[in-house]
């Protein structure tokens, strides 16, 4: 019998939205017009181009190289010719430098068998070059991939997890990549294995996973001669951030070292370019919410954008009230539905009313939804009152830093209190200030 | 990651709970509604103008408010439920002008006053209820049998409770008998349910209940709107447990103080012995359950703490049978509801920082 790992306080039990599927995932269609964006979000710097407009392009064909630390390698991915050079927008709506690739010529990796590398002649350098040549980055938070094993490499022990949680009532694409591609996983952690020499590797996965596929993983790192530990994870959000991955994993062993949380996208990225030389220029996308028809698992080409891949899944059949990237609790607003998909897109949600239960703000009727829902054990409401009164130093004295900005209170509020957003604009002032 | 992406303004988290403090508001008036059908039932039009009086003057009340702060918030039904709740303290034959006013006062006064919803610093409500006790304390105790019971409208009665305070030398140390043999009415329906119950029931189990308790559960004795239906008002109160509206914590402390108190000191009859009170009498008569559930769970006024919580309760239930046992109004719950109302903000300031974990503590 598993032991089943959890949080001791707090968090919200979301209603489960999303019916799971056992079908393979698909390829969307490829977009006629690609629109790449040249920084992945979260980092200030853009990378440098290396097209002009009219240039023809091979899929997969580098168009800017990383200048620096926290930019990546980007490619497009498709075959065609820059149509335009344009400031364009990210999803979320910030401006930044977007290279428009027509769809044109032929194709040099889709429909062809992929390659298949022996990375085990390689050595760790070289791995890590690649890896940063074929511009993978970590799915979930932007940081090129690169840059976070190097800073591992030579830091002390490391414990690598492989985050398959997904606490959001929508997606669960990390699971269904658990599902179909276990070899591929297995894989990707023995690469990583080579590179960093983890103490313990450990996949995290919902506890509700059937133990068929739990045991394909299984014989899958037998086979690879991996020591791989598995670990089951109640389903309440917000444990899939790693902060609380983490604080679960060290209560049971009180191992020293830093943690490395990994989606199982983000390798099958690291896997593509590795063992099949392909640049990330794929992401697994969930295209769902109430307004969606068929809402489903696609796997994109980054640059795709929102309006096709609500198209290919049947279009709306009611009237979305916002559409939502990267998940309905801590995902930004799309800016429109031409905006496309990055390396950081990991879902697209059209919600309607009835599953945003929103409504106008109201005064705080002390209800301690808030206090009940929040996994660090702060008091959100009195943390909200305080810097409402402009007394933010007694905030930060109840324990206003520990804020992980999961937005669980949020979510829970009865008056539907911008709590978060107070929050995060005084965290982001408290550290200004500090430096 | 986050901060710089979501900016200043973002809006998440782009879905929430179902629960809001409009929906919430409208859930608890629509749980309280079976209570106006069943006094009317019992009481007829008289009880049907109380109602009409109190919420009328609930709605108007909020209208003055919301255009005196430009803000149009009658649509989030706290008034409603203010107004039922003020009608259920109401005796049923009483002028419709006291619950009219009572409701103007706990809408006008103690809440817009102090900055509408969410800012009341106590129950409106029971200020209400406290502010009609105090004005016409005549009129608040003029108890009528319900005409089910009578056959006849508007004769008058006194409340059990009030007749069990008063009762001299009976020889009976227990309320029901004592209040039988002080001649006190008796329903055919109770006769038949308790005889009833006892034969399915309670014999076989080698127990037995005695006649009287089956009126005060349906609330065919002299009584308040709201205590004349104590079964309607328990089914409401298992609707707000289960939707988690209330706070737990506070009706069970509430009832384990009162009940345990009312078990060791009893009703105050000459000659009863200590540890012989009757519980059951005790928790059922009067307003005791409907203050526990609907009124002193009002999250505005109570704490936020479920621990403190749970002591705000606790202490309503000691409060509450101190004042009915040797208060002048046997209807305590009322006041004991309102100070704890008043002392709860200190009550937190006090123990919250003792609650904080050790060593949260010793990091600040």
């Amino acid at each position: 019998m598993m032991s089943i790992r959890g949080f001791r306080r707090g968090g919200v039990t979301l209603p489960q939205r999303m019916a799971f599927s056992h079908d393979p995932i698909e390829n969307a269609f490829l977009p006629i017009h690609a629109k790449l964006t040249l920084r992945a979000a979260g980092s200030g710097k853009e990378a440098r181009l290396l097209v002009s407009e009219g240039e023809e392009l091979r899929e997969g064909q580098l168009i800017a190289r990383a200048d620096g630390k926290g930019t990546t390698n980007a490619h497009s991915s498709i075959p065609g010719i820059v149509r335009r050079i344009v400031r364009g927008r990210s999803p979320d709506g910030t401006a930044l430098n977007t290279v428009v690739v027509s769809l044109a010529g032929s194709f040099s990796i889709s429909g062809k068998r992929p390659e298949r590398y022996i990375w085990k002649s390689l050595n760790k350098t070289d791995i890590l070059h690649l890896l940063q040549e074929k511009g993978v980055t970590q799915v979930s938070t932007g940081i090129p991939l690169y840059d976070l094993l190097h800073g591992k490499k030579d830091g002390g022990p490391v414990q690598l997890v492989v985050n398959a949680l997904e606490m959001d009532p929508y997606r669960r694409v990390e699971e269904a990549i658990l599902i179909h591609h276990p070899q591929e996983l297995i894989d990707a952690c023995d690469i990583l294995n080579k590179i960093l020499k983890p103490e313990s590797i450990a996949i995290a996965l919902d506890a509700g996973l059937q133990t068929a596929y739990i045991d394909a993983l299984r014989s899958h790192a037998k086979d690879a001669d991996l020591k791989i530990g598995i670990e089951s994870f109640k389903r309440r959000y917000p444990q899939d951030m790693p902060q609380l991955i983490e604080r679960a994993l060290r209560d049971k062993r009180g191992a020293a070292g830093s943690m490395l949380c990994l989606e199982p996208s983000t390798l099958m990225a690291l896997h593509e370019a590795v063992v099949s030389n392909k640049a990330h220029i794929e992401q697994y996308v969930y295209v769902g919410g109430g307004a969606i028809k068929e809402p489903r698992i696609v796997k994109a080409r980054i640059g795709t954008s929102l309006g096709d891949l609500f198209e290919e899944c049947g279009g709306f059949k009611g009237l979305p009230e916002r559409v939502v990237i990267n998940g309905p609790l801590c995902g930004s607003l799309a800016a429109d539905l031409d905006s496309p998909i990055e390396k950081t897109t990991r879902s697209v949600l059209a919600l309607c009313h009835e599953e945003t239960h929103s409504g106008a703000e109201q005064p705080c009727v002390r209800c301690g939804a808030c206090v009940k829902a929040c996994p660090e054990s702060l008091k959100p409401y009195l943390l909200y009152k305080l810097l409402i009164a402009g007394r933010a130093n007694e905030a930060y004295d109840l324990g206003l830093a520990r804020c992980t900005s999961c937005a669980a209170c949020a979510y829970a509020c009865w008056s539907r209190l911008p709590l978060v957003q107070l929050f995060d604009r005084h965290k982001a002032q408290g550290q200004n200030h500090a430096q | 990651m986050r901060n710089e992406d979501h900016a200043v303004d973002a809006h998440y988290p782009h879905i929430h709970d179902w629960r809001s403090a409009t929906k919430v508001s409208w859930i608890c008036s629509l749980c309280l509604a079976p209570v106006i059908i069943w006094s009317v039932a019992l009481y007829g039009l008289s009880a049907a103008l109380v109602w009409l009086a109190s919420i009328g003057s609930a709605l108007i009340s909020q209208l003055l408010v919301d255009a005196a702060f430009k803000r149009f918030t009658v649509v989030n039904g706290s008034f409603l439920l203010t107004g039922i709740l003020v009608a259920t303290t109401m005796p049923p034959t009483i002028a419709p002008f006291i619950p009219a006013a009572s409701s103007a006062f706990a809408i006008l006064i103690v809440k817009g006053f102090f900055g509408g919803n969410g800012k009341n610093w106590m129950n409106p409500a029971l200020a209400g209820a406290a502010f009609a006790y105090v004005n016409w304390p005549a009129a608040m105790r003029d108890f009528v049998l319900p005409r089910a019971l009578s056959g006849v409208d508007g004769l008058s009665a006194v409340t059990p409770l009030t007749l069990a305070r008063d009762i001299g030398v009976s020889g009976q140390t227990r309320v029901m008998e004592a209040l039988r043999q002080s001649g006190y009415p008796l329903s055919a329906l109770d006769s038949s349910l308790t005889g009833f119950l006892n034969d399915a029931i309670f014999l076989p189990l080698g127990a037995r209940l005695p006649e009287g308790y089956m009126d005060i559960a349906l609330g065919l004795k002299p009584g308040t709107l709201g205590e004349s239906a104590l079964l309607v008002l328990l089914a409401g109160s298992i609707v707000l447990i289960s939707l988690k509206l209330i706070k737990l914590e506070i009706p069970l402390a509430m009832i384990a103080g009162f009940a345990l108190l009312a078990r060791i000191f009893g009703t105050g009859l000459p000659g009863e012995e200590l540890f012989r009170g009757d519980v059951l009498y005790a928790l059922g008569s009067g307003g005791f359950l409907l203050a526990a559930f609907f009124m002193a769970t009002d999250p505005v006024s109570s704490p936020v703490d479920r621990s403190i919580a749970a002591l705000y309760g606790l202490a309503i239930g000691v409060l509450c049978y101190a004042f009915r046992r040797w208060g002048s109004y046997p209807e305590g719950v009322c006041f004991a509801v309102l100070i704890m109302n008043v002392i709860s903000p200190t009550l937190e300031r006090r123990l919250e920082p003792l609650l904080r974990p050790r060593a949260e503590r010793t990091a600040a």
